[in-house]
């Protein structure tokens, strides 16, 4: 759908159209966009399930609930149970808990990080961007899993642990899209206007550029978000994940060994990974679209 | 009369020619065929392969084929000659004569000769973690090449024993004396020139290990194998797959229930669980008697009254495990039935903790206690563990399963004694002296794991091992090990739970897969396809 | 020249950032709770205090940690990286073993991500709204959200063991002789799922980035003028346009070399594919820090020479940018 052949007056129709608040404008835009609508729904469903699941069930993931490697669809386990025994549905509904806790967590950690050295480095400039792009640099040719998992494994592997490794490694990406963000604004009209009137550097990044820097910055957030589940489901696969949460990495690698007795036991938890973070990046999708309308009429 | 005549002349020798091929392959049906690769699936990465400075079965596996040993074992626990053809243990126990064979040859086509045996030996005292094993061990004498004469400071009847394929493996002294310390040799895993009946071939770290035929074996005739590939894979279903679609014909210490099911429904392979006798593998959960509650033995009994074997073995194994009530392994000679046992009994268990003071709060709870467990081994530890939680709930104790990370976090956790209770799974190691003795003497509690890590203490108890372990006679040496069983299951600084339910599997096609004491890490050199 | 003195000076940057990161990792690695000795002593099946102390003394585990590390630096620079605890086996000849099998592994994924998702990205982008289009958004989406090790385990399930059409793992048969043409076919079969697996995500991206790129790109003036000339619309796609489109993709390829690594970890462990990343996952786990720190190092390396690669094809390909 190329301009060239789109009559004149579609730009007057934009013209008329009523003018939102931006923010009003992008809610708009998202809500009608099916494939974001789709994503909120899948998200809420899946936060659902983790939060109100466990309380509704009252059960104990790691209890033994029946012979080892029941099919599914059998009276004992809707789901099946896995190599010793567990339920399946069971460890699905709570598993949900540690991954979506360490995937927020550290999507936080490693968004602010990220902000806060990426504004630090657009605004200023000079000597200290240097100085936090070597430091970005360094962090990015680190091998970010292996590290992780070197962090882990020698501090021993909880909830806290991980979501610290996983915060630290994954922030930036996130670093370099706010430097270039700043490095936009800085030298705009109206933060020079700010500067003249005496307000502090402070003031202006967090108060006068951040702001307006937002929108792609929200959906970096989103998406680290997906990036920090997948990140916690594979440290858990390969056995490094808290031992004691019950999670659907843990699930799939603890029974990895039994896929050809028992595909469900690997099948389920990795299903529910996926509609996760489909559900995030759906949403993330979402919010660029909106964020970003510009790109929308093509 | 003509007739007989010419049936006598014609018939009968022609008949005779003609029953040839029927009684030839009557006779030559027991001789082994020759040729084939047999490839034996292992799930754990081995360092190198010798078995001097090295235990465990990841080695003893390849380690068995490289390197021969003075003696051998059956299915009975009677010693063989192996590269000694005849040995004699002095009247005092002080001292074994072993006659070598002549004409033994390494791999480099040097003669075997007692001179390495010597050296062999003493370096295995110097460098095996087993300490106890060649403990006594003063010298080795060589009065002439085939001759060795093993001094001993006190009476070691376990001497015969530790001169097993996997405890014993007789190096070359030109090779290894080089004055380089054993645990670093390069030559453990390169180039390796060992007594046994295959050569190393190849070894790939972490990947496989390939042995072919030496056709100069001390044994004419034997190995009959061409060449032995151990493909190590660290996931067990691919070696399950693997075995099902041919690829691989053998997997020893095979324990999943799961995969046992399927292998013992599988039309072309044969499961056994002979084989096992001599490591003596243990299951069982250990308690830090040196740590509060853990140090009433009262409460150490109670917790044993919770724990229902039966359905362990039956439920949680599928039906493949044992239910173990001691120290001392089954299948062994030394083991007696007259040992203290605690069946289940829940209600006794709670009064035995109100009795000694420990009554339950106002949410039923009379305290907490963390529960430990070797990594890597689920079903047989993790689910245990797990089940043990269970039930002590159900007595109002509160019980929290920590999962170790992997083996090096939880051995330290053993060795610095930050537990409570752990499930652990040791070996007896064919002779009491080797693999029993090392829990239970105060003599050996040190930061390390597998040494007497729960603190146990009763001068009684040592001095009952130290004199068994002086004995030559075997019944006498029996009476000292009935009265040790049955004190330790008294004092409960263990309770045994299992025997763990190893299992060789392999394709119908195999032939002789042995089945001795010690099973597969034991020499292949009989071992042949169909 | 001034491509040559950037070269150098990027050179320089580079070196530079791999030594921090070996610092880093020799730092964290025996600052931590969980002594290397300890684990050997496990292993090798339980060993006295007084070997200990002399395994802790021939290592250089008893010296302060500024000059283990800086003997280790001096080793490092010099091509020496040490010898595995676990095997006693000379830590860059575990890796020159492992390297050849990495490669092929991340290097067919990568690749044929590239080409089969640039290929996909650009042809949808004629039709930005058509039934190719969605289903590359739909898949793109499918390839980020599953998690890689579960890909490989349906892969698995579905075309090794149900239909049982590919190996389950490993890179070569069993009794494989390693030779001949036999032998590339072999690991070709091989190769398949494994990369299949890793690529997905990779081909899932780029797909989506070209096609992103390529309609930027298409609705830019130079091409209405293209059009206006005249000019047949495959001209004005693969001349003008895909030239321009690629840069993007190109740089995201360059900077997630790292993140390839981490796939190629992953993938390694589920296909026991006999790589890098499975013996560095195996060495955390063995504590076998010589190899581990060995492995750092190397991939250390790989990434910034990418990254020099990356920035070389950029300035090839466009050469109206600069360096910033």
């Amino acid at each position: 759908m190329l301009q060239t052949d789109r009559p004149q007056n579609q730009n007057l129709m934009k013209i008329e159209a009523p003018v939102d608040g931006p923010w009003r404008e992008a809610t708009r835009l998202f809500m009608r966009n099916p494939s974001a609508i789709a994503g909120l729904v899948l998200l809420g469903f899946v936060l659902l399930v983790a939060i109100a699941g466990p309380w509704v069930m009252g059960a104990d993931p790691f209890e033994i609930r029946a012979a080892p490697l029941t099919a599914p669809f059998s009276e004992e386990a809707i789901l099946g149970t896995d190599y010793l025994g567990r339920d399946v549905l069971t460890t699905l509904v709570y598993g949900g808990r540690a991954t979506l806790l360490v995937g927020a967590i550290a999507a936080i950690l490693s968004v602010s990080i990220g902000i806060t050295l990426g504004a630090m480095a657009g605004y200023y400039g000079g000597r200290v961007d240097a100085v936090l792009m070597r430091i970005t640099e360094f962090f990015q040719v680190l091998p970010a899993l292996l590290f992780a998992m070197v962090v882990v494994t020698l501090f021993s592997p909880s909830l806290v642990t991980i979501t610290l490794a996983i915060g630290v490694v994954s922030w930036t990406g996130t670093a370099r899209l706010t430097r270039a963000e700043f490095m936009k604004y800085r030298n705009l009209e109206f933060v020079r206007a700010e500067r003249s009137i005496g307000a502090s550097h402070a003031r202006i990044i967090w108060q006068v550029i951040l702001p307006n820097a937002l929108p792609p910055l929200i959906v970096s957030a989103t998406l680290a978000i997906g990036a920090a589940i997948l990140f916690e489901a594979g440290l858990s696969f390969l056995g490094l994940g808290d031992p004691n949460q019950m999670s659907w990495g843990l699930m799939i690698g603890s029974n990895r060994q039994y896929i050809f007795s028992g595909w469900w036991a690997v099948a389920f938890p990795g299903a529910a990974i996926f509609v996760t973070v489909l559900g995030v990046s759906l949403i993330g999708d979402g919010l660029n679209d909106s964020l970003n309308p510009k790109l929308r009429e093509r | 009369m003509a007739i007989f005549r010419t049936i006598l002349r014609k018939v009968i020798p022609f008949a005779l020619v003609a029953a040839l091929p029927i009684y030839s392959s009557l006779v030559f049906a027991q001789a082994p065929k020759r040729g084939g690769t047999l490839v034996v699936g292992s799930t754990q990465a081995l360092r190198h392969l010798n078995g001097a400075v090295q235990s465990g079965l990841a080695t003893a596996v390849p380690g068995t084929q490289i390197f021969a040993s003075p003696l051998r074992f059956d299915d009975k626990w009677n010693a063989q000659p192996y590269l000694a053809e005849k040995w004699a243990l002095a009247a005092d126990g002080k001292s074994l004569t072993l006659n070598l064979r002549k004409g033994a040859v390494f791999h480099d086509g040097k003669p075997i000769t007692s001179e390495d045996v010597a050296f062999s030996i003493m370096a295995i005292k110097a460098n095996h973690p087993f300490t106890t094993m060649m403990g006594p061990v003063e010298k080795v004498e060589t009065p002439d090449p085939h001759t060795a004469i093993i001094r001993m400071s006190v009476p070691h009847p376990a001497i015969i024993l530790a001169m097993s394929p996997a405890l014993c493996p007789i190096l070359p002294k030109h090779i290894y004396g080089d004055g380089t310390d054993l645990k670093i040799h390069p030559r453990n895993s390169v180039d390796v020139v060992g007594s046994g009946p295959f050569r190393l071939t190849e070894f790939k770290a972490g990947q496989r290990v390939v042995l072919e035929r030496f056709d100069k074996y001390f044994l004419a005739g034997k190995p009959y194998l061409d060449k032995i590939i151990i493909n190590i894979n660290p996931d067990s279903s691919n070696l399950m797959l693997g075995l099902e679609r041919g690829e691989i014909q053998m997997i020893p210490y095979a324990t999943n229930s799961t995969e046992l099911k399927r292998f013992a429904s599988n039309p072309t392979l044969n499961l056994t669980n002979k084989g096992f006798e001599g490591i003596g593998a243990l299951n069982w959960l250990a308690f830090n008697t040196a740590k509060k509650p853990m140090s009433d033995v009262n409460v150490r009994k109670a917790i044993a009254m919770t724990i229902d074997k039966n359905f362990i073995s039956k439920a949680l194994h599928g039906g493949f495990s044992q239910p173990a009530d001691g120290p001392i392994v089954a299948s062994s000679p030394f083991a007696v039935p007259d040992v203290i046992r605690y069946p289940l009994d829940l209600k006794k268990s709670a009064e035995l903790l109100d009795a000694a003071g420990y009554k339950a709060g106002a949410n039923g709870e009379r305290f907490k206690l963390t529960i430990d467990y070797l990594p890597g081994q689920d079903e047989q530890q993790k689910n245990v563990a797990e089940y043990v939680r269970a039930q002590l709930k159900k007595v109002g104790v509160t019980v929290e399963v920590r999962a170790s990370a992997d083996f090096p976090a939880w051995a330290k956790r053993m060795a610095t004694r930050d537990f409570d209770m752990s499930m652990d799974a040791v070996f007896n190691w064919g002779d009491p002296i080797i693999g029993v003795h090392r829990t239970y003497l105060s003599t050996n509690i040190r930061p390390i794991v597998w040494t007497n890590t729960q603190s146990y203490t009763n001068p009684k108890v040592d001095d009952l091992l130290n004199t068994a372990g002086g004995l030559l006679d075997p019944t006498k040496r029996k009476a000292y090990y009935a009265t040790f069983q049955k004190i330790v299951t008294d004092e409960l600084p263990i309770h045994f739970i299992n025997g763990t339910p190893y299992h060789t599997v392999s394709n119908k096609k195999v032939l002789n897969v042995p089945t001795t004491i010690w099973g597969p890490v034991s020499p292949y050199d009989e071992v042949s396809f169909k | 020249m001034g491509t040559l003195r950037y070269l150098i000076s990027r050179l320089f940057q580079g070196a530079a950032l791999v030594l921090a990161v070996v610092v880093l990792n020799f730092a964290l690695v025996h600052a931590a709770p969980g002594d290397p000795v300890e684990t050997i002593a496990g292993a090798s099946g339980g060993m006295s205090e007084e070997l200990q102390a002399e395994l802790r003394s021939r290592y250089g585990l008893d010296k302060p940690l500024p000059v283990q590390l800086g003997i280790y630096l001096r080793q490092v620079v010099s091509g020496d990286l040490g010898y595995s605890y676990f095997f006693n086996l000379p830590v860059s000849d575990m890796i020159a073993d492992r390297v050849p099998a990495t490669l092929l592994l991340v290097v067919t994924s990568v690749l044929a991500a590239f080409l089969i998702g640039t290929t996909l990205g650009v042809l949808s982008a004629r039709r930005p709204n058509g039934l190719l289009s969605q289903s590359i958004n739909v898949l793109s989406l499918v390839g980020f959200a599953a998690p890689v090790f579960w890909m490989g385990l349906l892969l698995i399930i579905f075309l090794a063991s149900w239909v049982p059409i590919f190996p389950v793992s490993g890179m070569r048969g069993i009794e494989s002789t390693g030779k001949g043409w036999g032998d590339v076919l072999d690991v070709v079969h091989h190769l398949v799922l494994p990369s299949l697996t890793l690529g997905l995500v990779y081909l899932a991206q780029y797909s989506r980035l070209s096609r992103a790129a390529m309609l930027d790109v298409l609705g830019a003036d130079y091409i209405r003028t293209a059009r206006a000339k005249g000019l047949s619309e495959g001209v004005v796609l693969y001349k003008h346009a895909l030239r321009n489109a690629v840069l993007p993709v190109v740089t995201v390829l360059g900077l997630q070399f790292g993140n390839v690594m981490a796939g190629a970890i992953v993938v390694e462990t589920v296909f026991n594919w006999p790589g890098l990343g499975r013996l560095a996952f195996e060495s955390v786990l063995r504590r076998d820090y010589p190899t581990l720190l060995g492995v750092l190092f190397f991939s250390s390396l790989v990434v910034v020479v990418m990254n020099q690669v990356t920035d070389l094809c950029y300035r090839l390909i466009d050469p109206r940018i600069k360096t910033s």
